[in-house]
């Protein structure tokens, strides 16, 4: 019997699901337009870009991290993967230099984070504006227009009936989940999360794992800037801006815990689900725009509540 | 493992002076003292958290020397400190082999292995928790302070140095506490134990060793002695007092 309560997020996940089904069931019997394959695969395609920096959000949260850098981060890929393809470079190369570009910003924050001792919301707070900026600069505010060509394929092209951008979405999650449960370094960045100083009494490389997360968090804002910049033609320094805080709220709404060791990237799909169905059924159901931010700050309010009721007291 | 004439000083203050203390298998030390009287001093030298001024240790027969806590671990020498070092959010079974895995192609992690190994540890210690699945958040603290000294035995530790292990605990679960010291000695383990608490220690204890002012001030067998006894060493009122294991 204990085994089935074992985690406490099991609940959290089960309540995100029902809430989901509801949600869906909802917005079917509403509109007739939600329930088609036409409408998921637009939901899906919505959620995919910004549930890259989700997951990679998710997985800095685990090790009790927190990168407020992220969409900035996208932001400058999307510019150096713009001009690169100005330039005519090759098509791989480019795709490798802006993910790695961005991996660089990452390193940075890492170093802040890690070896300077900065406080993560300080350092990415300050390393958002820096690399915000930057974005700016490289073109004196100007976007990069590329156009339709081979690269255009990768953000609007589809495979087996679904855009690229979900497949790929997809495999990062699965990979990501894969990750998390099963690799010795998955479960030691639950532990991280759950307490640093334990796991460096027994000889685990906390601060490189840490390290590491910002990295591959940036890696995957690089790439969600290179499909954004691939899906629109264009790169624009001001990409994403303000998708900080949605990005933090689906994850947070997904059970992840803001002091870490909780929660998996399950629950911050079903996050990212429950907010892109939202956003797509009051859109069905022509809802005035400025009622999105609303529901969707209520929902993170009443979700965040009741987990926190369950739990006897989160923040005390 | 031999410890002999070990000193210690923190500037002006003389934490540990000319301190020497034997350890065999099978058998558990009390390690007693006021506040101050350099048992938590004593621990972290041992653990490699300190570096000794003075003295030498033997571990069966041959000198070692112990400058890091990765020495310390070398030799066999587990902790298990106060506050626990615990992971609260990861189960029994994780918390036990925390940082030595068992692994798969060396990057995945064996998760049955680990499971059935930490069940086997538990039972080997006659340790009964409801399972070693569940989180460590949701046992009492007699269970956790269980889960600790399992893994400091996972560690290979021969010689455990506990640190208040039932400081924070209440009756039945210090009774538990006992009960876990008592099995590490039938082990074959060699165990220090400090504690204040003074009702059970003759009971579980082979010998105890009374630290006042940084030195030892009593090494009695625990069945030659009683309670006011060590209560007089520990304050100071009764004569210094060392018995050797042949009883002189």
């Amino acid at each position: 019997m204990i085994s089935a309560f074992k985690r406490q997020d099991n609940w959290t996940l089960i309540g995100l699901f029902i809430t989901l089904l509801l949600l869906v069931a909802l917005f079917s019997w509403q509109s007739e337009f939600f329930f088609t394959t036409r409408n998921f695969i637009n939901i899906g395609q919505a959620i995919s870009i910004r549930g890259l920096i989700a997951i990679g959000l998710t997985v800095v949260m685990i090790a009790g991290g927190l990168d407020l850098s992220m969409a900035a981060v996208a932001a400058v890929a999307g510019m150096v993967t713009a001009s690169l393809i100005t330039l005519e470079v090759n098509s791989i190369l480019v795709g490798v230099l802006g993910v790695a570009a961005a991996g660089v910003l990452g390193a940075f924050n890492a170093l802040l984070i890690v070896k300077f001792r900065i406080n993560p919301i300080i350092a990415t707070l300050g390393t958002l504006l820096f690399y915000r900026g930057l974005a700016f600069v490289s073109t004196g505010g100007d976007n990069i227009v590329i156009g339709v060509n081979a690269w255009s394929e990768l953000g609007r092209g589809s495979w087996l009936g679904a855009p690229i951008t979900v497949w790929l979405f997809l495999a990062v999650v699965v990979l990501g989940m894969c990750f998390m449960r099963f690799t010795v370094a998955g479960n030691h960045l639950y532990a991280v999360g759950g307490n640093s100083e334990a796991c460096r009494n027994v000889g685990i490389r906390v601060d490189r794992l840490r390290g590491w997360t910002y990295v591959a968090q940036a890696c995957l804002a690089g790439l969600a800037g290179l499909m954004l910049t691939s899906q629109s033609g264009t790169a624009l320094p001001s990409a994403l801006n303000g998708a900080e805080l949605d990005i933090i709220a689906a994850v947070l709404l997904g059970g992840i815990a803001l002091n870490g060791g909780r929660g998996g990237l399950l629950g911050t799909l079903l996050g990212l689900l429950i907010i892109g169905v939202v956003q797509n059924g009051l859109i069905l159901l022509q809802v005035q725009i400025y009622w999105q931010s609303v529901v969707r700050g209520a929902i993170l309010i009443i979700a965040v509540t009741l987990d926190s009721l369950r739990r006897g007291g989160g923040y005390r | 493992m031999a410890v002999s004439n070990v000193s210690k000083a923190f500037g002006q203050v003389q934490a540990l002076l000319d301190v020497s203390l034997n350890l065999y298998p099978g058998e558990v030390v009390g390690l007693l003292g006021d506040n101050g009287a350099g048992k938590s001093t004593l621990i972290k030298i041992l653990s490699g958290n300190y570096h000794a001024d003075q003295g030498t240790f033997e571990y069966q027969g041959r000198p070692v020397t112990i400058n890091h806590p990765a020495d310390a671990q070398a030799l066999g020498i587990a902790t298990v400190y106060q506050d626990l070092a615990l992971v609260e959010t990861r189960s029994v079974a994780h918390n036990i082999y925390l940082g030595r895995e068992p692994r798969r192609f060396g990057f995945f992690m064996d998760r049955r292995k680990m499971e059935k190994d930490a069940t086997g540890m538990l039972e080997g210690l006659n340790i009964r928790l409801p399972s070693q699945k569940v989180d460590v958040e949701l046992l009492s603290g007699g269970q956790r302070q269980a889960v600790a000294l399992s893994r400091a035995i996972a560690m290979g530790g021969n010689i455990l140095l506990l640190d208040e292990p039932t400081a924070a605990l209440g009756v039945e679960q210090t009774q538990q506490v006992h009960h876990l010291i008592t099995s590490m000695r039938k082990q074959g383990k060699a165990v220090v134990v400090i504690t204040h608490d003074l009702s059970d220690i003759l009971d579980i204890t082979d010998r105890v060793a009374v630290l006042r002012q940084g030195r030892l001030w009593a090494y009695v067998p625990s069945a030659s002695t009683t309670t006011n006894q060590i209560i007089g060493w520990i304050t100071g009122v009764a004569l210094p007092y060392i018995q050797n294991e042949a009883g002189q």
